[in-house]
């Protein structure tokens, strides 16, 4: 039978028995005209041959007006979808003033070293055409050493990521006096991921830079470049701390794509559980690859990717012979080496599906997939815009599928597609004068260039940080300076990205005397996918973990084949540590404050293979992860929680199943991602919580003392909290939030057709336990405003 | 809340206390991760507290010396002369200063020092607040050393503050220009690029890192790495020059001893860095004697180490001094150790291969092999002379042919080149056996000459 193209592939899809009636909404995004413009008479003859002979014989009308602006010396940013030639906006500039003065540099920073060296190709490629003595260079941890001095003296454009600036060049930047004396451009590509802790640190990074600029006299232009986020300039000009231009009105012709949202159905009306999403993203990816449509899946977990991979592979394996190859996962975690190979794979067409988390957003060039599949909703309409951008990058029509897990966000997106289709996408927030992150940077500042009296750096009072760091010993003021004083290195006491730096290595025992290192795990996952007994999936071989060897940063593991996965098991517990804010209602107080919260692994799940069912658990001992953060809560004594009539059991389901919801409508509400968020029911002293005990009920459970000893000790309060260290801002926003909130809550779980409760409203029953609902409810009425 | 009290809460710091807060074990974690951190390199921590066991000692006191003020400001300054009668480990003073600028220049690989003499070099090793490298290092002591009439004198400068490096920089550079070379340990790899970089964040024009530069790291390595442990300054000091150190303080101590000054102004605290580095410049001194006296070990009857002999000869021979390197092997054939001698008379044979005195270079092969049947080296080298040069295949056979059944131990693929070797010399002698009419019969090696 003769491959369907992918048109004919969708007009079969409307009237396909599998699928008909589930699709929410079958949307025909149509193609969209490009607008040019010349080039400016100003670009240098050669260049414009260059660029010409690659078939670019004018311009798009965004990229003209970037060149403009950065002509005129104003810092841009550059909204405009994939494949839209943002490159273009930075590398013409940038290879015009150095053909115009040739110690010109620039610094290229990437939040990847995949995209860095995408992208290096790109403008290597556009050099040896114009066959001119400019040098490019990466700089980052694997660059060899005796490559470093020469990449900084003669290095025009050095590219690199914010990591290597933090760590390794500005503290250094003695060595680098010829860049920085005459660094004309700061390009920052990928802009919208760094947002939250990451961005953060970003934009103290970029503090930094600047007095270093002012230092050596210079003044560079910074272009930026960002996929469609709500604020984009905002964001920009927080990360910048200077006023930026947004150029978002692409020029580029877009072909027309058909979006689709499917919902899967209902199989269990009681309990209100759906079809689990990977079964329709298993069906219609294997029949989109069959057909030779290449097709990307996003899944939203580092696990759903192993399975769903393992999956399709399963299906190939049975149906096409040499099959295996077809399909391949992609995730962080694997070793370069593999990612590589995957992604030569999907250029050449030997592979034709990969099944991905969403390390693929970011934008690294894999050719041309016509499909994209996200098997549950990414968190945050950008996100899910963006994968939905992987397929058709250059031409043809191209499909997108949204297939909704059973949780409130999904479920609220696909029923409600004019929301999602005319929705602005989530605000990109950072929080740079957190002052964990700030007191770090300042530190690292200070050992670049020693402080003067009156300098500025940060909305906080730096004097004060100052003096507290000269009482720590760490610096040292002498005739108005402060300088650094301690031995240590304070770039290496701080990673940009995660609480621990350090990553976990997985070695493989199988081969006696033969071991392997076949994957890494950061240090925060690691604690949830490679304790003790784990089964940890690469490219969805198994493997059986023996033993965690934290303090070598080890994981051994053997290969096996067993027909199940499992799924960690975590508690979480909060104490606030201080209020910042009250408010004192009749039947409930509304806070919010700094917490410090505890998440310990305790447990495992073995779930079956395509059933999913539960077949066992197991114990696992970890220590625990602490962490200092930002959150809102609300605590109703017990006492009027006792004139509901509901037992005690039945009212700590009703507060989980609340929670649930709150959750999912706080993440909605700030606009954040719902990982951004997270939450516990228990007591501000941190004595007791609520913890999912083995047969899923929940429980409650000081960690010292028994049971009894505590039910009347304490009130029961919801947290939400910030999911990072030292907080985010969204507790505050929150905290304004609240009457909006609970009425939001009661409406959703009010309305909601089931009938004890299901994962759209206040959680899977089996988790929550069959009165959620009402206990929910009744809750509600006895806190909530009209 | 103050600020204050935010920036404890968050690291944790419970120093001032509060009303309503008891021991909180979580944020005593937190903190002890952040010391933790702080103080991981060492030092820094403990330099919070600081406990004064006993009244302070001014700087002049602790160390002598006295402030200097120029046109950029003022720095502590500490000068010692060494007379020359003075010992210094297995040397006189007065002898170091007889420094080579030949030597020095072939130590160096640097044609420039060639014209210098004793009155152009200027010793520098410096201390720092850390070994780490990066811009938040501070050099607080700068030790230079010269020759002056006979002497050595030690000058170190001294920063006491770091409001003191711009006057202190300037003062090093003058002293520097007024020279013609520089000598350090390790230098060209630290303390110059820790200087400069120094120099560019005091915005001061820079014309001491790029004059000429011997490091005696390089040539120590070279000279005596075979038989040290580690090619460390305390290491040479103490194996090869003869200097013992008392109650040295040790190296990643000193950042915290200027750190614990910064802090106490207690003269005590440094006082055993400026002893330390001073013994640092002047071995730095004797080190440059000695090396150059390996050099020119031809020409002394001094009890030297053969080995150092023998690597000085390869030094000599690298630089293009044929002449001089025989010598230095000719010294060195003749010592007690085997693999020196041998090394030795290997590296003769070569210079003499390559200046076409073939018949020198042959002999010292026989005699090779009369030590050693199995050495492998002779034997080839010896054939290939006998195939080319003689145009005698038989007696080049017979040689390989003896270390091939000589019994001894040998790599695989050592064996299968000397065989590729016979059966190629034996198709030869073939060859020129049928030309010549010869007796056919010739696989049996014949003795030797």
């Amino acid at each position: 039978m003769a491959a369907l193209k992918l048109e004919e592939w969708l007009a079969r899809f409307a009237t396909d028995g599998r699928y008909r009636g589930n699709a929410t909404s079958v949307k025909l995004i149509p193609a969209q005209e490009g607008a040019f413009a010349p080039y400016p008479e100003w670009v240098h003859p050669d260049l414009r041959a260059v660029l010409q002979r690659r078939g670019i014989d004018k311009l798009y009308s965004h990229q003209a007006h970037a060149l403009e602006l950065v002509r005129q010396g104003r810092d841009v940013v550059i909204v405009t979808p994939t494949a839209s030639g943002k490159t273009l906006c930075y590398n013409l500039p940038v290879l015009q003033r150095i053909l115009e003065r040739p110690q010109t540099r620039a610094l290229y920073l990437f939040p990847t070293k995949a995209l860095a060296n995408d992208q290096m190709h790109e403008v290597h490629g556009l050099i040896a055409d114009l066959g001119c003595d400019i040098k490019t260079f990466t700089y980052d941890g694997d660059t060899p050493d005796d490559a470093r001095q020469a990449i900084r003296r003669q290095g025009h454009v050095v590219v690199t990521n914010p990591d290597m600036l933090h760590a390794g060049i500005l503290p250094h930047h003695t060595k680098w006096q010829k860049l920085f004396s005459n660094l004309a451009f700061v390009v920052v590509d990928e802009l919208h991921v760094y947002r939250g802790v990451f961005g953060s640190h970003l934009t103290n990074v970029f503090r930094r830079l600047g007095r270093i600029c002012r230092f050596y006299g210079s003044s560079p232009v910074f272009i930026c470049c960002s996929a469609t986020v709500a604020n984009p300039k905002e964001h920009a000009e927080n990360l910048l701390e200077r006023e930026v231009e947004l150029i978002d009105k692409s020029g580029a012709p877009r072909a027309s794509k058909t979006f689709i949202l499917y919902n899967p159905p209902v199989v269990n009306r009681e309990l209100g559980i759906r079809q689990s999403a990977l079964a329709p993203a298993r069906a219609m990816a294997t029949d989109l690859i069959e057909n030779r449509i290449q097709t990307i899946v996003f899944a939203t977990s580092r696990l759903n990717v192993e399975v769903l991979t393992k999956y399709l592979k399963d299906s190939f394996r049975e149906r096409v012979p040499k099959g295996l190859g077809m399909v391949a996962g992609y995730r962080g975690g694997y070793l370069p080496n593999l990612r590589r190979q995957i992604e030569q794979g999907l250029r050449e067409r030997s592979i034709l599906g990969v099944v991905s988390t969403n390390a693929l957003e970011l934008g690294i060039d894999i050719g041309e997939l016509e499909a994209c599949i996200m098997a549950g909703y990414p968190g945050s309409i950008a996100s899910t815009w963006q994968q939905a951008g992987r397929a058709g990058r250059r031409t043809g029509h191209s499909l997108a599928v949204l297939i909704a897990r059973s949780n409130p966000m999904d479920q609220f997106v696909v029923e409600h597609p004019d929301f999602f289709f005319t929705r602005s996408p989530e605000h990109c927030r950072v929080n740079p004068d957190n002052l964990l992150i700030l007191l770090h940077h300042v530190k690292s500042a200070a050992f670049e260039l020693p402080f003067e009296d009156g300098e500025r750096f940060g909305r906080e009072d730096l004097v004060e940080i100052l003096s507290y760091l000269e009482e720590k010993g760490v610096l040292h003021r002498v005739e108005g300076r402060w300088h650094w004083s301690a031995e240590s290195y304070p770039a290496d006491e701080v990673s940009l990205r995660t609480v621990n730096p350090e990553n976990v290595v997985v070695v493989d025992t199988t081969e006696t005397g033969n071991h392997r290192v076949i994957a890494e795990v950061d240090w925060d996952s690691a604690f949830t996918t490679v304790h003790d007994e784990a089964i940890y999936m690469v490219e969805s071989r198994q493997y059986h973990v023996d033993k965690l060897d934290l303090d070598r940063k080890k994981a051994y593991v053997h290969e096996v084949d067993v027909d199940y996965y499992t799924d960690a098991m975590t508690y979480t517990n909060v104490r606030v540590l201080d209020e910042f804010g009250t408010m004192t209602r009749e039947r409930v107080i509304v806070e919010h404050g700094e917490v410090q919260v505890v998440r310990k692994v305790v447990g495992y799940k073995k779930i079956k293979f395509y059933t999913g069912e539960n077949v066992g658990y197991g114990d696992v001992n970890l220590p625990q992860k602490e962490m200092h953060t930002t959150s809102y809560w609300f605590t109703i004594p017990w006492h009027h929680l006792d004139t509901l009539g509901l037992g005690r059991e039945e009212v700590i389901d009703g507060l989980a199943g609340l929670a649930y919801c709150l959750h999912h409508i706080a993440a909605m509400l700030v606009m954040a991602d719902i990982r951004d968020l997270d939450r516990c029911i228990g007591d501000k002293s941190g004595q007791w919580f609520v913890r999912y005990g083995d047969d899923l009920r929940r429980i409650t459970m000081a960690p010292e003392a028994s049971v009894k000893v505590m039910e009347n000790a304490f009130d029961p309060t919801v947290f939400i909290f910030d999911a990072y260290p030292g907080g985010i801002g969204f507790s505050e926003l929150l905290f304004s939030k609240h009457d909006l909130m609970l009425s939001s809550a009661a409406s959703l779980i009010g309305s909601c057709p089931c009938e004890h409760g299901c994962p759209m409203c206040v959680g899977p029953v089996l988790e929550v336990g069959p009165r959620a609902k009402d206990a929910s409810l009744m809750i509600l009425g006895l806190v909530g405003r009209p | 809340m103050s600020f204050r009290d935010r920036l404890e809460r968050i690291t944790g710091d419970t120093r001032g206390a509060r009303p309503d807060t008891e021991v909180r074990p979580g944020i005593g974690e937190l903190r002890k991760r952040i010391e933790e951190i702080m103080s991981r390199r060492g030092g820094a921590a403990h330099a919070q507290r600081p406990e004064v066991l006993r009244p302070r000692t001014t700087l002049e006191e602790a160390v002598g010396g006295e402030e200097v003020e120029n046109s950029q400001g003022r720095f502590f300054s500490v000068q010692s002369v060494f007379g020359p009668s003075a010992r210094h480990g297995h040397a006189l003073i007065g002898e170091l200063a007889e420094l080579d600028g030949e030597l020095a220049a072939l130590l160096a690989a640097e044609n420039s020092i060639c014209g210098c003499s004793s009155g152009d070099a200027l010793f520098i090793d410096t201390e720092t607040t850390g070994l780490a490298g990066g811009t938040g290092t501070f050099p607080f002591l700068v030790g230079l050393g010269w020759f002056e009439g006979g002497a050595f004198v030690v000058r170190q400068l001294f920063a006491s503050d770091f409001s003191e490096e711009r006057a202190m920089l300037v003062h090093l550079e003058e002293l520097a220009t007024s020279r013609r070379f520089l000598i350090s340990f390790n230098g060209k790899a630290f303390d110059m690029n820790l200087i400069g970089s120094r120099f560019i964040l005091n915005r001061l024009e820079d014309r001491v890192t790029c004059m000429p530069h011997l490091d005696l790291l390089f040539p120590s390595r070279r000279l005596l790495g075979h038989r040290l442990v580690d090619a460390r300054l305390a290491t040479i000091e103490r194996d090869v020059l003869g200097v013992r150190r008392t109650d040295d303080v040790p190296g990643n101590e000193i950042p915290s001893r200027y750190l614990a000054w910064l802090k106490r102004r207690d003269g005590a605290c440094v006082s055993d860095v400026f002893a330390h580095n001073r013994l640092d410049v002047v071995s730095m001194a004797s080190l440059l004697k000695h090396l150059s006296g390996l050099l020119a070990s031809a020409h002394t009857q001094l009890r030297l180490c053969e080995g150092d002999v023998l690597a000085a000869g390869r030094l000599l021979r690298d630089r293009g001094l044929t002449r001089e390197a025989m010598t230095l092997f000719t010294r060195a054939a003749d010592s007690a150790d085997r693999c020196v001698r041998r090394e030795a008379r290997v590296s003769l044979s070569l210079i003499h291969k390559r200046s076409g005195r073939w018949a020198e270079a042959a002999r010292i092969w026989e005699a090779l092999l009369d030590e050693d049947p199995l050495d492998v080296f002779a034997a080839c080298e010896l054939a290939k002379y006998l195939e080319h040069r003689v145009r005698d295949h038989r007696r080049a056979m017979g040689v390989i042919s003896r270390v091939i059944h000589a019994g001894g131990e040998m790599k695989p693929h050592v064996r299968r080149d000397l065989e590729h070797r016979l059966k190629r010399l034996q198709e030869k002698a073939h060859a020129a056996s049928q030309d010549d009419d010869r007796e056919p019969d010739m696989l049996q090696g014949h003795s030797g000459p």
